[in-house]
């Protein structure tokens, strides 16, 4: 079940890497926010390839910890970067008439801590997901408060936040199945991280040509 | 033999230091490089020793976890400093941060070599040249081809290296488990060299391009 989920996720994310491989780097043109997007998906692949590699190597990956969980968090931190690095200045001037967007926005990163409390610290968890759930909330709430600033945030002139809405919801969805998948994996429930992973792996697969569609207005 | 190491370190990196004066400037970079990456073997053997004691020596769990996350560091703490402080500019960044990696192939690779000396053959060779060395130069790579780009925002810095390294991290582990398992060990020996060509194919199409627009721009 853990093998045809990593797939899973494989799968999608190469299919997303190598299509933004096509779109955005052999154009010739500086599209660094999209680019650090399509490098998130090959970190997704990589760290489900090094799973793949120690599974078919009659190899655990609940026992113990595994460098393939670091393609997660490397993941989160490029689309954090992106977000925070390459458009925030540019979508947020920060104004006071936009202060409620920015406390709105505050909801995911709360959302993350709830799950992260109700998830891994209740009930007969062992210490090393607890520690992995950690650590996978703190990329998770900065990278998810970006995201949903940006989702929320009304529109600017070019209007490429209403183009990279579809994006950054797609990055809340991966973030949170996730932390599906943490959990799942914390409680041996192969069913759970199936699922999960099949949520991850479209919302992987997805994410390219969302961005795409909005660099075709604004480019970066 | 005690001390081997440290004499195979003297006998290697004397020799090359002694020729930096004399070479050309352009070469001289690589060269200090490779000097800084058989340097990096040395320190990463001392770490990764005293990583085998505290792990109670079991080395399968220690290769494919543990020395892919510190080789990349130390590997990676040079290339961050030449980015810094001296040049952005992709193609030296490309070129130092394979020749480091090569540098630390070369020096991993003949201390093996003196160890095994019961077991080696030209098969054990060809393997070990082309996929361990250059798995070292491409992870290396990886991170001074981000880096050329990551230096270009401020915002993108910490987390973009991190990113970096985790990739690099992944893709080192992924090759040590391969080459360790029975079945698959066959594709890791691929991995690299198909990697390299991916890698390689980019710098020489600039080369070339700019050998062409260097031409044209003669003629005219």
């Amino acid at each position: 079940m853990y093998l045809i989920a990593n797939i899973i996720v494989c799968v999608g994310a190469l299919a997303g890497y190598i299509y933004g491989e096509i779109k955005l780097f052999r154009t010739g043109k500086n599209m660094l926010y999209a680019q650090m997007i399509a490098l998130s998906l090959l970190c997704i692949t990589y760290g489900r390839l090094y799973h793949i590699v120690r599974l078919v190597t009659d190899g655990s990956i609940t026992e113990s910890f595994q460098l393939g969980f670091l393609g997660v968090l490397g993941s989160l931190i490029f689309f954090f970067s992106s977000n925070f690095g390459a458009v925030d200045s540019l979508v947020d001037d920060g104004s006071k008439e936009l202060k409620k967007y920015r406390l709105i926005a505050l909801a995911a990163p709360a959302a993350a801590v709830v799950l992260y409390v109700s998830l891994f610290l209740w009930g007969e968890v062992a210490p090393l997901w607890r520690v992995q759930g950690a650590v996978l909330t703190l990329l998770v709430i900065p990278t998810s408060y970006f995201n949903l600033k940006h989702l929320i945030f009304p529109d600017v002139e070019g209007g490429f936040v209403k183009c990279l809405r579809p994006y950054n919801f797609l990055v809340l969805i991966y973030m949170a199945s996730m932390m599906l998948e943490c959990f799942a994996m914390s409680r041996n429930n192969g069913l759970l991280t199936l699922i999960s992973c099949c949520i991850a792996g479209l919302s992987a697969a997805a994410m390219i040509p969302m961005v795409v569609r909005g660099s075709k207005i604004w480019k970066t | 033999m005690e001390n081997m190491i440290y004499i195979l370190y003297i006998c290697i990196v004397v020799p090359l230091a002694l020729s930096l004066p004399l070479i050309h400037k352009a070469s001289r970079r690589i060269m200090v490089f490779i000097i800084i990456g058989i340097s990096s073997a040395l320190f990463i053997s001392e770490v990764n020793g005293l990583l085998l004691r505290l792990m109670n020596f079991d080395a399968e769990y220690v290769t494919t976890i543990i020395t892919p996350a510190t080789e990349e560091v130390i590997k990676a703490i040079p290339i961050l400093i030449y980015a810094f402080v001296v040049s952005d500019n992709i193609d030296k960044l490309i070129g130092s941060s394979f020749a480091l990696g090569i540098g630390f192939a070369l020096f991993e690779n003949t201390y093996i070599l003196i160890n095994s000396m019961e077991v080696v053959s030209i098969q054990w060779a060809i393997v070990r040249g082309f996929s361990t060395a250059l798995m070292h130069g491409i992870c290396t790579a990886y991170v001074g081809y981000g880096m050329s780009f990551i230096r270009k925002r401020k915002k993108l810095l910490f987390c973009g290296t991190f990113a970096l390294l985790t990739m690099s991290i992944i893709y080192h582990g992924v090759f040590n488990m391969l080459v360790q398992s029975e079945s698959l060990k066959y594709l890791g020996f691929v991995l690299p060299l198909a990697s390299y060509v991916l890698v390689a194919k980019e710098p020489i199409m600039r080369y070339k391009n700019r050998k062409k627009s260097e031409k044209n721009s003669i003629s005219e």
